[in-house]
Formats: C-alpha cells, structure tokens, sequence
C-alpha cells in the first residue's frame, strides 16, 4: 500500500498528486466531479482503510439529517401559514422545539462518534486514576481505538454544515455526492482548513477547468508550502525531540531554544501544509479559506487566535461563542451585570463564559490529555487578563503619552505576544503537564548560555549549518509575511502579465527544496503535527 | 502557434530545471570517498577505492552483515578476497546502489545478502528517492552544501580510498546473553513485503547480469531472527534459485558462545563471534571453490598490509 499518511510523502507529492491532477486536467466537467470524488475516497482509504466507514457514516447521517430539519422546516412554514394568528406562538414554538431536538440527535451522531473514538481512551485513564484515588480496586478497560484521518476535521465540518441548515443559514442539500465530495475532499481532509458547506460545496462541485494562471499560482503556493515544511520544520525536529524528551539534562536557554523551536516548528508545519491544501485548490480553481494571517504580528492572544488556525476560531466563535454568550441565561445576566458592574465589567461576565467554554473545546479539540487542556486554560487566562485589565492598561498609555502606533511599543506588543505563545507551545509539546511544569521552572531557575559559550548547542541534533539556514528561512518567511501584512502588492508588470516567471520561480523554489531540505540520511522527517489533533 | 510557443517555452523550461539539477548534482557530489570528501558510508564504499577486478566475494545487507564477516580473516586462511558493502540499518533500496557501485569495478563470483534486511521495510518513498538519485545524485548528497570547498566546483571525481577492515566493523567488547533455544522450529513463515520480494529479485538479476551467484545468509542473532523468518527467506530462495545458509541453525557447528561472542546481549557478533563466521565461510566457499587465492599475486600487496594491520589490532 502506498504510504500517504503525509501531504509530503514522496507517494503523495510523487505520484497521488500528480495523478490526481493529470486525470482532472483530461476530464470533462462531470468526469472532474468523479475524479475528486474518487481521489478523496482513494486517498482515505489508503491511509485508514476500513475506517473509511465511520466518514460514510458522517456524510449519510448529515445528509439525511440535513434533509430532515429542512423538511421540518418547510413543513411548519406551511403550518404556519395556515395557521390562525393566535395559534401560531404556540405552532412556532413547538416547531422550534422539535426542530432542536433533530439537530440535537444530529450533532449527537457525529460528535458521538469522535468522542467515543478520541475521547474515551482519556475518559477511562482518568476514571481508573480516581478509583485508585478512592483506594478501590475497580477498574475500566481503556479501549485502544484507531482515528479515521481527519476526523475532528470533518465532524467540525459536519455539524457547522447541520448548524448552518438548522439556522436557514444555507438549504440542506439533496445531492449526496456533492456532501461526500465536501466532506472528504483530499487536499484539506487531513488537516484542513476546516470549511463551510456555502464557502467551497458549490466551488468543489462546480470543478472548473485547469487554468494555466491558476496552475502556476498555486504550483508556486505549493512550493512554498514544502520549502517551510522540508528545510524548517523537518530540520528543527531532531532538535525538538532530543530537549523534549530529555529536558532533565539541558539549561534553561535550550529549553527555551526548544520552546521557540517548536513554536516555529509548529507554524512551518501547519502553514506549510495549509500552502500546500490552499495551493491545490488554486491549481484546480477553488479557493479554500486561509487559516493563517501573518499570526506572529498580533499585538494580543486574542489578535493572535484571529490570525492562527483560522477556521478553528471562526467555528468556535460561531457556533460556540455566540449562541452561548446571546443564550437567554447569559443575556439576562449581562443585563444585571451591566447594572451591577459598569457598561466594561458588566458584558464581560457573559463573555468570559462562553469564553471558558471556548477554550476548554479549543484545549479538547487537540487532544485528549490533561497537558491540552492546560493549553486551552492557558491561553483563556491570557484573553481574560488582557479583557479585565484593559481600561487599565488603556488609561495609562494616555498618561505615557504613547499612541496605539507608536512604533517601538508596536513591537514590544508583537514581541510580548510571541513570548506568551511560545510560554503556550511548551505545554502544548511537553510530554504531559507535569514535565511541562518541570520545563518551564527549569528554564527560568536554571537560566544560563553555557551550551552557547561551549558549542554544545550545535551537538544536539542541529549544527551551525542547519541553525543559519533556519534563521535564512525565517528571513524569507518574515519578509513574504511583511509584504502580506501590508497588502498584496501587485508588483513588476511582468510579472503581471506573464506566467514563464512565475514557473522559473517555481524552478528555483524546487531547486531550494532539493538542496536544502532537511531530508534523507541523518533527517527524521517530522509527521504532521495536526493531522494527530 | 501560441500553443506550440506555450509549449515550446515550458520544454525548455522543464530543460533548464534538469540542467539545472545536472550542474548542482555534479557539484555537491563527492569528488572522493571519503569521509572528509563528504561520501556517504565511507567504509562500506571503500569497494570503490579498491582496485578494478580485485574482488571476489562481495557482502550486502546490514550491521548484521558487517559485525560478522572479516574479510581479512578470510584473506589470511583461504587467499580470497572479499568487501563487505553493508551498511546501519540497510534498506534493499540501498543494497541495490551498492551493488550497482560494486559492479562497476568488480566482479565478485559470489554475492552475499544478509537476510535481516530483506524484513526491513521499504517504502514507495524511498524507491522513489533512490531512484531518483540515481539520475540526479544532489537527492542523496543535497546534504553537503555546508561543507562545500572550492575543488568540489572544478575537481574531478575519484575514489582514491579503501576501508582499513574492508568494510568489517570489528569490536573486542563482551556483553553476554542467553537466549536459550530461540530456534524453535514451526512451520509458520513471516511474510516479506512484496516491494522487499520485488527488490531481492532485482538484485538476483543484477547478479545474473554480472555473472554473479546471489546467496542469502542469516548471520546469527538471537534478538533479530527466528524460525519463522528462517521459513520466509527459505520459501523466498527456493523461488528464486538462491542457496540459503542460516547460521541460527548451526551455531553448534559454528561453536558460538553466547557468553563470549555477542558485544549487545545477542543483538550482533562481536569481534569472536565475527572469527568464528568467517572460519565457517572460509570453507564453505573454500569448498564451493568461489575464492581464488591471491596471496603472492601482483596487485594483492595492500591486502597484506591490512592483515597485519589487523592482525595487529584484533589477531593477538
């Protein structure tokens, strides 16, 4: 079997890509349709098998229950018609009520599904761990359960989509292709973006012809995507796994090397793989949504989960934050908050709910242990700290004098920010809470720059070689996220008009990956990071 | 016509890439094998720095194969002359290439595939990447422009170099086992993946090409090897028409000690347990007439010198 549990296999760069596009490219529309269909289904069941069969599961539950609230819908629209004035309150509610319920059922079916697969195993450690806390002799067989691919992905997508239906957002759609396609598509399952039914369903369906614009553009997009992930993050990873998994035998300044390492890491590999899902979909002529926005210029936490991992914040936000925070409950509390509290305190009482909820999802969502859960509290008390102390922090940038542009404090905000979130990444990587804990008291006790004055830094996994064409990458990076973060620019006129340019860069970006990658004798290529979440 | 423009334009776009590819493929090449000149696995290819037709045994396979075979052990009792091309944890993708290296000054009478390697798997990916460094070599040495100098640029690439040992890995150190009767016959054979069956007989065809004869060897390890394994490579021989030799069955025979022979509790031989293999190989090939004894021949005298180098070091 072909080994594509990896956008960056040679199997998938090599051969399952290239023989994706070639058979589009020869297709006619609907042979286009079948060939995306097709592919998906190939590429999942080449990574997961028999797994395959809770993704069916997903798309025909959503499907029949995406017709069922619509059909629910339609039918107490025409009761309600029909209906005298004075009954139609109680018509409406009660429609209401049956309409929840469905949905209810609906997301239970596929949330059921990831957390008896993903969660359980944690469920039944931790409640072995409280028996034996109780001195009782009880014990729950941990279950070992394989994930299906992309499997938090796709239910995120699943029940935004039944969400969507539910708020008449979008009509439940009566093909079942077009929903698979949507569910399964092969560039984005793995580890997303996680998308919207209205945002790419129709785009995927309609397959357009190749366009050579599009091709080269999204060649380009790729190439990026691979330069970040083969000469970055696979050359930061002997490195990242050498401190991380013995962190009792280095100094707090390679702990803290490590911590940055890996928040790069981490970025290089997600980004890098979303350059390469959005750079696909561009050479077929779909654009999928960004998730990332130049993260590491945020000013706050908050600003920062606005700029990483997109699609995940805009989920929660949608259809977590909100409807809790403008639940009946929350907004009667605002209101006597707001009395009670003041027109800043007062909604914020509210918010910090839905919030919590947010972050505990969000902590959840990347994987079943205590460490991410931390990493979700963590990251809550940073917003919340910055929402309490904002009138204050507020007043006394008046009394300083100092604009919001004022540029060196610009800076200390971005760099701030990127101390907070590599604080974060720590725990986030750390094998479990308690070696985070220990890593990170280790890093402010035993600061020092010893392994820098002796060289030792460069025997762990990394020499001098490999550290400078990091910070080169990084360069390069920061200079293509400069120009992003200012507005595309449009660039010599060439370069325009003509597409050869765009395809020698590509030669040259091809040319970097070859020579430069972290790959082969001596590399241990890093395995994607979120396709494990 | 804009067609055949657009056409024309990306041929020679794609030409320029491969030329490109080419030019930097030549210039990160190592212009000599060594270590120092940036060759990967430097002893193992020191069979390139040997001089041409010299070789009449060559060995492939992993460290098994390297901890265990001594060619100048076997140039001292038989006059034969072997290399042992294995290298840590050897894929059947990179025995291939050093096969094809080793053919292309030599030609060994007899090839020597320790089986251990044959279990390890190999991906489409690494296919994929050997292969495509056969035709650009930048895929396999894309690793040395940190240590690119000025001659890499204009020299021009040799091999000047050989391995002391001949590409054996001896150690005198001890760290016993007991593995107790690990051979436990069954009539259960572990499978081998058909990308592995695919590539043992790509190298049994390269070996018919040069005139070689192919042979499967288990070199004894308790840790690593089993009966069932011994069935797999015995099924995997007979449909290829290779002879198999496992020594797991014949450490009595051999006189292995598991006390005295291994350096890492049975995962390998040690520099006693590689003598006691080679005297075995000296007359199994001894017998089979493979070794021609060189000993006195023009052109042999390095071996001489080896021997007593080695002799200096480990035959006291």
């Amino acid at each position: 079997m072909l080994s594509l549990s990896s956008y960056f296999s040679a199997a998938y760069l090599g051969l399952f890509l290239p023989a994706a596009l070639a058979l589009y490219w020869v297709m006619p529309q609907r042979g286009r349709r079948a060939v995306l269909l097709g592919m998906s289904f190939l590429f999942f069941w080449a990574v997961s098998g028999k797994l395959l069969l809770y993704l069916l599961f997903s798309i025909l539950s959503m499907h029949h229950m995406g017709l069922w609230l619509t059909d629910l819908q339609r039918s107490a629209a025409q009761a309600l018609e029909a209906a005298p004035k004075e009954e139609r309150r109680a018509l409406r509610t009660a429609a209401r009520r049956r309409q929840r319920q469905v949905l209810a059922f609906a997301v239970l079916l596929q949330l059921g599904v990831l957390v008896g697969l993903k969660y359980s195993p944690f469920f039944a450690v931790n409640i072995n761990s409280f028996f034996q806390l109780l001195h009782l002799s009880w014990q729950v067989e941990v279950p070992k359960l394989l994930l299906p691919m992309g499997i938090s992905f796709y239910t995120m997508q699943a029940m935004s989509y039944l969400f969507d239906v539910h708020r008449q957002k979008i009509q439940a759609d009566r093909n079942l292709l077009r929903l698979a396609l949507y569910m399964s598509f092969f560039p984005q399952i793995m580890e997303g973006p996680i998308c919207r039914y209205d945002q790419t369903a129709p785009q995927i369906w309609s397959a357009p012809p190749i366009r050579r614009r599009n091709f080269a553009l999204g060649l380009q997009r790729c190439l990026f995507g691979l330069m970040k992930k083969i000469i970055v993050a696979d050359r930061l990873n002997l490195f990242i796994q050498t401190v991380f998994t013995q962190y009792e035998n280095y100094d707090g300044f390679v702990i803290a090397l490590a911590a940055v390492g890996y928040t790069i890491q981490l970025y290089m590999d997600f980004s890098g793989t979303m350059d390469l899902a959005v750079g696909t979909g561009q050479i077929l002529g779909f654009q999928l949504p960004e998730n990332f926005r130049q993260p590491f210029f945020s000013k706050s936490i908050s600003e920062f989960w606005q700029r990483w991992h997109i699609t995940l914040g805009a989920w929660f936000k949608d259809y977590i934050f909100y409807p809790v925070s403008m639940s009946g409950p929350l907004k009667k509390l605002t209101g006597r908050a707001r009395k009670r509290l003041g027109n800043h305190f007062g909604p914020l009482v509210a918010g910090t709910i839905a919030l919590f909820l947010v972050w505990v999802c969000n902590g959840l969502w990347h994987g079943a242990a205590w460490s991410y859960l931390f990493f979700g509290m963590y990251h809550f008390a940073c917003i919340l700290l910055a929402n309490l102390t904002g009138p204050y922090t507020k007043a006394l940038k008046r009394k300083l004098h100092i604009s919001p542009t004022n540029k060196p404090y610009l800076v200390f905000q971005i760099v701030r920010t990127g101390i907070l979130v590599c604080i974060g990444e720590l725990f986030f990587r750390a094998n479990g809470l308690r070696a985070g804990l220990e890593m990170f008291e280790k890093m402010i006790r035993e600061f020092s720059l010893n392994s820098l004055a002796d060289r030792t830094i460069f025997t762990m996994g990394m020499d001098k070689m490999d550290w400078l064409m990091v910070a080169a990458m990084l360069v390069v990076v920061f200079l293509v996220s400069l120009v992003r973060e200012r507005g595309k620019p449009a660039g010599p006129r060439f370069w325009q008009t003509y597409i050869l340019p765009h395809y020698g860069l590509c030669c040259l970006m091809l040319l970097a990956v070859i020579l430069f990658g972290a790959y082969g004798y001596g590399y241990v290529p890093l395995d994607p990071i979120y396709a494990g979440f | 016509m804009v067609y055949f423009k657009r056409a024309l334009a990306l041929a020679a776009l794609a030409a320029a890439m491969v030329a490109l590819l080419l030019v930097v493929s030549w210039i990160v090449m190592p212009k000599d094998n060594t270590t120092e000149a940036g060759m990967e696995h430097a002893a193992a290819n020191g069979i390139l720095g040997e001089p041409a037709n010299t070789i009449d045994l060559c060995v492939i396979g992993d460290s098994e194969a390297y901890r265990s075979v001594s060619p100048l052990l076997l140039w001292k009792q038989t006059g034969g002359t072997s290399y042992v091309c294995a290298t840590s944890a050897q894929k059947l993708t990179y025995s291939k290439i050093m096969l094809e290296r080793a053919f292309e000054k030599q030609k060994p009478k007899v090839v020597l595939l320790e089986t251990l390697a044959i279990y390890r798997t190999i991906t489409p990916g690494d296919v994929f990447l050997n292969e495509l460094s056969s035709y650009f070599p930048v895929f396999r040495y894309h690793n040395r422009w940190k240590t690119l100098r000025a001659q890499d640029f204009t020299g021009p690439a040799q091999a000047t170099a050989t391995d002391q040992y001949k590409g054996h890995h001896p150690t005198l150190n001890v760290d016993p086992c007991q593995p107790g009767q690990y051979m436990v016959p069954t009539e259960k054979a572990a499978p081998i993946p058909r990308l592995n069956r695919m590539y043992v007989q790509w190298l049994k065809n390269l070996c018919d090409q040069h005139g070689a004869r192919l042979m499967l060897m288990s070199m004894p390890s308790p840790v690593n090897w089993n009966y069932s394994k011994h069935n797999g490579i015995k099924d995997l021989a007979n449909q290829l028409g290779c002879d198999y030799v496992d020594l797991n069955l014949k450490t009595e025979e051999l006189g292995i000690d598991w006390n005295q022979d291994t350096y890492d509790q049975g995962d390998h031989l040690n520099h006693y347990g590689a003598i006691k293999v080679t005297n075995y190989l000296a007359k199994l090939f001894g017998d089979m007439g493979v070794l021609t004894d060189h000993r006195g021949q023009a052109g042999y005298e390095g071996w001489d010198e080896a021997l007593a180098a080695y002799a200096k070091d480990f035959l006291r």
